[in-house]
């Protein structure tokens, strides 16, 4: 029963949200000041020029009205046109989000792979050499900026070593991409047997999932070993341990216990990444997302980069519904 | 009667001053606290004395000596307009403390006052303080704050407000769920009982109860704003160029990290890391040390 109840509240909450971020969105190229008839209509246009331009985008209408008539439109999936390229806003985001996912989650999954278990480990032993270890090295690597740590990746990987390719997108210039399935070239060139493509793209993944994911593992070992420490010092483990169970059974009670919080924590993380891996695009020139809509904002693109901060923010609350519901499944507690 | 004088205790040598025993304490009991402290505190005097340690102005350019790598006139070598890499670096901490300290002050005087109503009146106010942040949660705060100062100027006090406004949440949800906690307490009842006003309920029984969970994320929240701060610069919104500010001086070496000119994008990368390093670990060891229970559970 309270499962049904706390869905109901979730879900009615999702309307609200939705139309808040919108709005948020809506306002958020409004606030400028900056004019985009003007330069539409360029130097040279006179008043009433200007005057019929703003008529024609429909700006001479109450802000409210504009609100509902681009609400409408968004609903509909019609997020305008792209100044710079001329193509519907949509179009542009399809065809490059495919790019930043496959990043994005290969890193994310290298990230949690190797945090995860290190977290854990640490809260075993907490205050021991393991722990300090991997208690520093993450506190340096979270306070490495991303771009930079890329840099820095760059000139010893592909100037020095010359072990990487040149940072200039996701294939050689003379592989050919794969056809389109799932929209990573690396999976999309394996299915198609294209084994030349296939190592292509891999060796292009190499250096931006490694940078990546060393700046995901940092927060997310931290993060778990808080996580485990709580569930270690509970309650119920204390009972545990008065009962006289095994080391191993306690380690697979505080494992099970401390998965919820967990994953709500990478949830979190996967739910702001999608804007954080812009910037290793920027520096590989990765053609995704993240460098479209960082060039968008760069240049005043308004439809492009109201396009680009709806999809982060739809992605974000899908990734925290999403993770709501898994916790609701998972946690023990709310099953009652 | 003569005797007085000799049975004076004496004084208490340097090293056994309570000073000097405190700061023995604080360090044995959090290492990184101290660590954080001295690190933030070179900065800090960096950023003050800039003037007197930079060889050179941070924008005079030697248009003989561009692009020259590390040497005995310029340290950290010079960037692609000839200017010195090494005085750039120095007066960049300026940008970084100009940057974060208004911010965070912004922060704490929207975030605490919001968290303390929030979470004293409840009900309506509450839930709809919550929900507001929960729209704001799913923007990512990077993107959001790139579009907003790309849209509004490119100036420092731009990004200042743009940070501030940002990060404030966090710091009210902070001083609301102490405030929750605290509500209750017999602490408040006798206050209400006594008839003091609201106002004074929330300035002088609650406001000093549930500040300590904030300070704690005071030097984190300066860590970050730095950092994102720095972010924008790169990405070439807010700062510009030539302004000795580290994020636009590794957005040049950008340009040059793949023609072997490493040094510029180098040196001003690993002062922001330090700088944000040190604030980390001063945030991590404040967190220590207010709640010792986090950290050794037994």
């Amino acid at each position: 029963m309270i499962i049904v109840q706390y869905l109901a509240r979730r879900l009615a909450f999702v309307i609200p949200l939705v139309l808040g971020i919108v709005f948020i969105t809506f306002m958020l190229v409004r606030i400028g000041g900056q004019d985009a008839v003007g330069m539409l209509a360029g130097p040279m246009a006179g008043k009433a020029e200007v005057e019929m331009i703003r008529r024609n985008l429909g700006l001479d209408k109450p802000l409210w009205e504009q609100f509902f008539i681009y609400a409408q439109s968004v609903l509909q999936g019609d997020m305008g046109k792209s100044w710079q390229s001329g193509r519907p806003v949509l179009d542009e985001i399809l065809t490059r989000i495919s790019a930043s996912l496959e990043l994005l989650l290969i890193s994310i999954a290298l990230g949690t792979l190797v945090g995860v278990p290190v977290g854990l480990r640490a809260a075993m032993k907490p205050n021991k050499a393991f722990d300090q270890i991997s208690r520093i090295a993450s506190l340096i690597s979270f306070s490495v900026p991303t771009y930079w740590m890329a840099l820095m990746a760059l000139f010893v990987f592909f100037l020095g070593l010359g072990w990487a390719p040149p940072p200039m997108g996701r294939l050689d210039l003379a592989v050919f991409p794969p056809a389109t399935v799932t929209g990573s070239y690396f999976i999309d060139s394996l299915l198609a047997g294209d084994m030349q493509a296939a190592g292509s793209a891999a060796g292009h993944l190499v250096l931006p999932v490694l940078v990546f994911s060393l700046i995901i593992a940092a927060p997310t070992i931290k993060q778990t070993r808080a996580i485990a420490l709580e569930v270690l010092g509970s309650d119920y483990i204390r009972l545990a341990r008065l009962y006289g169970y095994g080391k191993g059974t306690i380690r697979r009670i505080a494992l099970r216990n401390s998965f919820v919080p967990i994953i709500t924590y990478i949830g979190a993380e996967l739910a702001t990444l999608l804007a954080a891996v812009a910037l290793v695009e920027l520096v590989f020139s990765w053609g995704g997302l993240g460098q479209w809509g960082l060039n968008a904002i760069l240049f005043g693109d308004f439809a492009a980069v109201q396009g680009y901060v709806l999809v982060l923010a739809l992605f974000a609350s899908s990734v925290y519904l999403i993770v709501d519901l898994i916790v609701l499944i998972a946690e023990p507690r709310m099953r009652r | 009667m003569t005797t007085v004088l000799t049975t004076a205790a004496p004084r208490p040598s340097f090293w056994q001053s309570s000073f000097v025993q405190h700061v023995i304490g604080i360090t044995r009991h959090s290492p990184t606290f101290t660590a954080g402290v001295v690190i933030v505190l070179i900065f800090t005097v960096v950023a003050i004395i800039a003037p007197l340690l930079a060889p050179y102005p941070p924008t005079r350019t030697f248009p003989d000596a561009v692009l020259s790598g590390p040497t005995a006139a310029h340290w950290f070598g010079t960037d692609g307009n000839g200017m010195d890499v090494f005085s750039r670096v120095l007066y960049g901490c300026r940008y970084a403390f100009g940057i974060a300290i208004p911010a965070l002050l912004l922060m704490l005087i929207i975030g605490v006052p919001a968290g303390l109503v929030a979470g004293y009146v409840g009900g309506l106010v509450d839930d709809l303080l919550l929900r507001t942040f929960d729209i704001f949660r799913a923007f990512p705060t990077i993107v959001l704050a790139l579009a907003v100062v790309a849209a509004t100027g490119q100036s420092l006090i731009i990004v200042v407000i743009v940070l501030g406004f940002l990060e404030a949440p966090i710091f009210a949800r902070i001083v609301r769920a102490e405030v929750l906690a605290l509500r209750s307490s017999e602490l408040v009842e006798s206050a209400v009982v006594i008839g003091n006003p609201t106002w004074r309920i929330l300035l002088m029984h609650i406001l000093p109860n549930s500040i300590r969970g904030a300070t704690a994320q005071c030097a984190v929240r300066m860590a970050w704003a730095i950092r994102v701060s720095t972010t924008l610069a790169f990405i070439g919104v807010g700062i510009q160029a030539p302004a000795p500010e580290w994020g636009v001086m590794i957005r040049q070496g950008a340009e040059y990290i793949n023609t072997g000119e490493w040094w510029i994008a180098t040196f001003p990368g690993l002062a922001l890391v330090g700088l944000v390093l040190g604030l980390n670990l001063l945030g991590d060891g404040a967190q220590e040390l207010l709640d010792p229970k986090g950290r050794d559970s037994r």
